[in-house]
């Protein structure tokens, strides 16, 4: 029996469980999505974060401030320390009347410190606000002597409880 | 159209078994494009997937005696001592013995059962080199704490809570002259 060629028509294919699935996704990278702050955008290093599996604390958000010891992309000896508050408030005060700033300074959201003046921003943060987290942000090649000066600095400011941030190490 | 109106018809008449009680609506199918939707939810979904980061960067506690210049009187048989060559090596020693080097990975096994021994005496002392990176205090603490988690367990079998003795103190002079020639 010879076959009835069909003509084809345009099919239809229904894309309604595709859809389902593609905005279900999408809604939940909307909500877990988390962008840079303010303060990190304005940065030109990145940090390489020691690795750690004991702990499973997390960053606490609110009244945090972090001390950044970072190496510079572009000239790789040259460490710094930076200073970044994420309680917007005490950072428009702190920045404000911390010693030993100039007025570019003043503006930005992200200060490159020296030692002393990292001693007086954080004096101020202890002052404006004493519940403020502290946390020592290190890339895993600087020396330890960057932090202990930083570690020292903190405790004279009777800043004596703070947080080393690390990265989770994987497969443990 | 694309069987959208059909599609209930046959349902409409028997739900689970009873008549349905609804009163019978004529459908009329209708038909959405929805390929530009799509388009923009597959655009959103991919940029979201590629911007977000799943790790989120972990913190470890650290806690450091304020100045206080009051002496705390400690038996030196009670402390163990781990330090920090500038290049990254490790030596140990516990009370007046004579440094030991020590690999990391025996850190934590050496420190739980040294804790175990002294059954919350032992004071661990941690005394690093300007120079050493700070990678390897990471680790070091790191093992500590593992450590810790070991003997939280251990120690309540033994109807005992865990109360642990450690700082960080400053590596001296004499410090680096005792490990510099091993």
């Amino acid at each position: 029996m010879a076959k009835v060629k069909m003509k084809r028509t345009g099919f239809v294919l229904d894309m309604t469980p595709l859809v389902d699935i593609a905005f279900l996704l999408l809604t939940f990278f909307m909500f877990t999505a988390k962008f840079k702050s303010e303060a990190e955008s304005e940065q030109k290093f990145q940090i390489k974060r020691p690795k750690a599996s004991a702990d499973t604390a997390k960053l606490p958000d609110k009244n945090l401030a972090i001390i950044k010891i970072a190496i510079d992309s572009i000239t790789p000896n040259d460490t710094s320390y930076y200073y970044e508050m994420s309680n917007e408030k005490d950072r428009s005060i702190v920045y404000a009347t911390a010693p030993g700033l100039d007025d570019a300074q003043r503006k930005k959201m992200q200060i490159k410190a020296s030692l002393t003046t990292l001693d007086g921003l954080i004096r101020e943060t202890r002052i404006t606000n004493l519940n403020t987290k502290f946390a020592i942000d290190a890339d895993k090649r600087v020396r330890f002597k960057w932090v202990s000066d930083c570690m020292e600095v903190m405790r004279k400011n009777r800043a004596t409880a703070f947080n080393l941030v690390t990265d989770k190490k994987q497969g443990m | 159209m694309a069987g959208g109106g059909s599609l209930g018809e046959g349902r409409e008449k028997t739900k689970r078994g009873k008549p349905s009680k609804r009163k019978k609506k004529k459908r009329v199918g209708f038909h959405l494009d929805m390929t530009p939707l799509v388009d923009i939810a597959f655009l959103l979904l991919t940029f979201f997937m590629f911007t977000t980061t799943m790790t989120q960067p972990q913190v470890m506690e650290m806690l450091v005696p304020p100045e206080i210049d009051k002496e705390v009187k400690v038996k030196i048989s009670e402390l163990y001592t781990l330090r920090l060559r500038a290049d990254g090596k490790l030596f140990y020693h516990l009370a007046e013995d004579a440094p030991q080097l020590m690999e990391l990975k025996n850190l934590k096994r050496m420190a739980f059962e040294e804790n175990l021994k002294q059954k919350n005496r032992l004071i661990t002392v941690l005394k690093i080199d300007d120079g050493a990176p700070y990678e390897m205090v990471i680790k070091i603490l790191d093992e500590l704490n593992l450590a810790e988690g070991d003997l939280v367990p251990e120690l309540s079998k033994l109807k005992m809570t865990r109360e642990r003795r450690f700082t960080i103190a400053p590596m001296t002079d004499k410090d680096i002259e005792e490990i510099k020639s091993l």
